[in-house]
């Protein structure tokens, strides 16, 4: 007997594999990571329960999911908009950190009022993250250096100087736990009224805004898709490669430089060392799932969102460490790209008692 | 000073080997055509595989194996979506990477602060007894754990490997043109499976080499980005295994340096001209975290060296790197 596997080319995607496959990606994804759960002996349906209805049914899970969006977004948006020029922003958890030191030293040392403060302390958090990201994609533009490893090594160059400033020059009066000075009160963001989350939700939520705008509406826009989708015909129509990929970058590193400042000053405070909990890194399964559009990057910041609170929850009631949510984020990319294999083609599996042609499509059989 | 010396490079060919382990493998994967950035994850899997089966078993040889097992199981995984579903192998290496890191945390909060009996310090067999007697490089390169010893044996191995062997210059031939091999009668998709499944094992044995050998514990996050290091190290080497062992030595010389930064004293006198600016300077230039920092700041300046100096043809790359292999003609 004999297991035969034809791959086959599709001409077009059913429309239901084109919608079903986010929703396929993440419940595929859950199911996968409920044999961790089980490896641990916790009854996954009571763990999801935990996570997703308790944290979307009660306000406070609700703030608490908006809040956690913040950054999500923001770092969703640098590594989406450089993936739409078909580049690969790794390092958007060093541009969170690089933005995060200017900001929080201007929101310490500057004295200003609020309306000047706040928007200063963003611009200098943008500079500071687009700068970051803007010295890969310059290697990359003029010398074409593999994009994914600078920005990933540059991140780690960004978590040590943070971690060295805190502890040195910026630390501030916290006896032996490490951390700078607390922002002024004029730097920290008000809370919104009625949705009781920090102003930097609304920043996020003007930062896609900008971004959809920006990728749907403008020429550079236009550039930057044409660019991904075929940069040798797009260098033939004249358009500057170099260009679209500093763009890019020095755009996308700004929103994870904001959501750094965004995150100090809306939750945290004051700059500690590893204030992160790798936000940047779970940036990059957000900008894939949310790769055709500013609004999907949003979603899945959302979803993340709610698998960090929920998250947290499970580690509070259960026991289970947070790691879970890196397993899950990895899964979540698994299942997406064995979606994307799906779309691209049909698979006919048939068995049957002859012997396969030796001459058969050696794919799938794995 | 010839004490310094001694054992800076003693600990720099010690801090080389995790190198050594994985950019060899990541050479013989990228050489079959598959770039593997999931190295970082595998290595991760290596050590904490590694360490939880000699804490079990209490042999560090059957860890060793295992971190190795390990590493190829994760690279499975890596051969199957790149090669059997033609997937993007960027996606693939970075998801592979978050799911070691995933999972490695998940599962290792437990083994935290257990302690092992790791690989001991042997001096080399046979001629090693002789050999430590040589001053300053003695006892750096003659006496060290086992792995150490594997890995550099594994140099010229690699080398003899892909260069001299009918089964390596295959796996040369679908790295570079893939339609041809296949009309030679090479079968591409085992082929590049062998490859991606030897690069996972060597990435586990960095891995296991790291937890077993050279810091006998299992941390969460230990491997702490050697494995992009290892990534970038294989550009460096221009994808050959003699360069990639200039390159580890390398690296792991300024592993070393930081690790002894304490130990040195390069501060002006107070009255000479410029103390005042050059020693805050070098203070903070000497600082250990910042010191931690220059292994990454070095890869990306030896990449953009590299690179600069060799245009795309002379660099060396695979022709069909990225590239997944498909019969169909269309």
């Amino acid at each position: 007997m004999n297991l035969s596997v034809e791959l086959e080319a599709r001409e077009d995607v059913p429309a239901w594999l084109v919608y079903g496959t986010p929703v396929f990606t993440v419940v595929g994804a859950l199911a996968l990571s409920a044999v961790a759960l089980v490896a641990l002996s916790v009854n996954p349906v009571a763990a999801y329960g935990t996570m997703f209805v308790e944290t979307l049914t009660n306000p406070f899970g609700l703030r608490q999911t908006a809040t956690r969006t913040v950054p999500l977004v923001l770092t969703g948006l640098a590594v989406y908009l450089p993936l739409r020029a078909g580049l690969w922003n790794v390092g958007a958890e060093g541009q969170l950190y690089m933005g995060a030191i200017v900001g929080t030293w201007i929101g310490i040392n500057v004295s200003l009022p609020m309306v000047a403060l706040i928007p200063l302390a963003i611009l200098g958090a943008g500079v500071a993250g687009g700068l970051w990201a803007g010295i890969p994609a310059y290697l990359r533009a003029k010398w074409d250096v593999n994009e994914i490893i600078t920005t990933l090594l540059l991140t780690f160059v960004a978590v040590q100087i943070a971690s060295y400033l805190v502890r040195g020059p910026m630390q501030g009066g916290l006896g032996n736990i490490p951390g700078s000075a607390e922002l002024l009160d004029a730097a920290t963001y008000p809370t919104v009224p009625v949705l009781e989350v920090h102003a930097g939700f609304l920043v996020a939520l003007l930062a896609v805004a900008v971004t959809a705008v920006l990728v749907a509406r403008t020429r550079m826009g236009f550039e930057v898709t044409f660019v991904g989708s075929n940069p040798l015909a797009a260098a033939q129509a004249g358009m500057s490669t170099a260009r679209v990929y500093l763009f890019v970058f020095l755009v996308g590193g700004a929103f994870a430089g904001i959501g750094g400042f965004s995150e100090i000053s809306g939750v945290q405070g004051r700059l500690r060392p590893a204030f992160s909990p790798d936000y940047g890194f779970t940036a990059i399964p957000i900008a894939l799932l949310g790769r055709n559009g500013a609004v999907r990057v949003l979603l899945a910041a959302v979803f993340f969102a709610v698998l960090f609170v929920g998250g947290s929850r499970l580690e509070v009631s259960y026991g289970v460490p947070a790691a879970l949510i890196d397993v899950i984020q990895a899964l979540v990319i698994l299942c997406l790209i064995t979606a994307e294999f799906f779309k691209r083609y049909s698979v006919d599996v048939e068995l049957d008692d002859e012997p396969a042609p030796t001459d058969g499509e050696p794919g799938g059989a794995a | 000073m010839v004490g310094f010396a001694a054992g800076l490079l003693d600990a720099a060919v010690r801090a080389s080997t995790v190198f050594i382990f994985a950019a060899l493998g990541e050479i013989i994967s990228e050489r079959g055509g598959v770039l593997n950035l999931g190295v970082e994850g595998m290595m991760l899997v290596g050590a904490l595989g590694g360490f939880a089966t000699t804490v079990v078993t209490g042999s560090y040889w059957l860890g060793f194996a295992a971190g190795m097992a390990m590493g190829a199981a994760l690279a499975l995984i890596h051969a199957f979506l790149c090669i059997t579903l033609k997937s993007s192998q960027v996606i693939s290496g970075v998801m592979l990477t978050l799911l070691g890191t995933g999972l490695t945390t998940y599962f290792g909060t437990d083994w935290v602060n257990r302690s092992i009996d790791g690989f001991p310090q042997t001096t080399l067999p046979v001629v090693g007894r002789y050999l430590v007697e040589i001053p300053i490089v003695g006892e750096a390169l003659f006496r060290s754990t086992a792995p150490d010893f594997i890995a550099l044996a594994l140099v010229p191995a690699v080398w003899w490997f892909l260069f001299r062997t009918n089964l390596g210059l295959e796996v040369i031939s679908v790295g570079e043109d893939p339609e041809t091999a296949d009309t030679m009668g090479v079968d591409v998709f085992k082929m590049r499976y062998l490859c991606v499944l030897l690069g996972g094992a060597f990435a586990g044995a960095a891995g296991a080499h790291l937890s077993l050998a050279f810091s006998q514990l299992w941390a969460t996050g230990m491997v702490a980005g050697r494995g992009w290091i290892a990534v970038a190290l294989v550009i460096f080497a221009q994808w050959r295994p003699e360069r990639a062992l200039v390159g580890a030595y390398l690296f792991g010389l300024l592993d070393a340096l930081q690790l002894r930064s304490q130990g040195i004293d390069l501060a002006l006198d107070a009255g000479a001209p410029l103390a005042g600016v050059v020693n805050p300077v070098l203070e903070l230039l000497m600082h250990p975290t910042i010191m931690s920092t220059y292994p990454y700041l070095a890869t990306i300046v030896v990449l953009v060296v590299t690179v600069v100096r060799f245009d795309d043809s002379r660099l060396g790359a695979p022709s069909a790197l990225l590239e997944p292999y498909s019969r169909e003609t269309d």
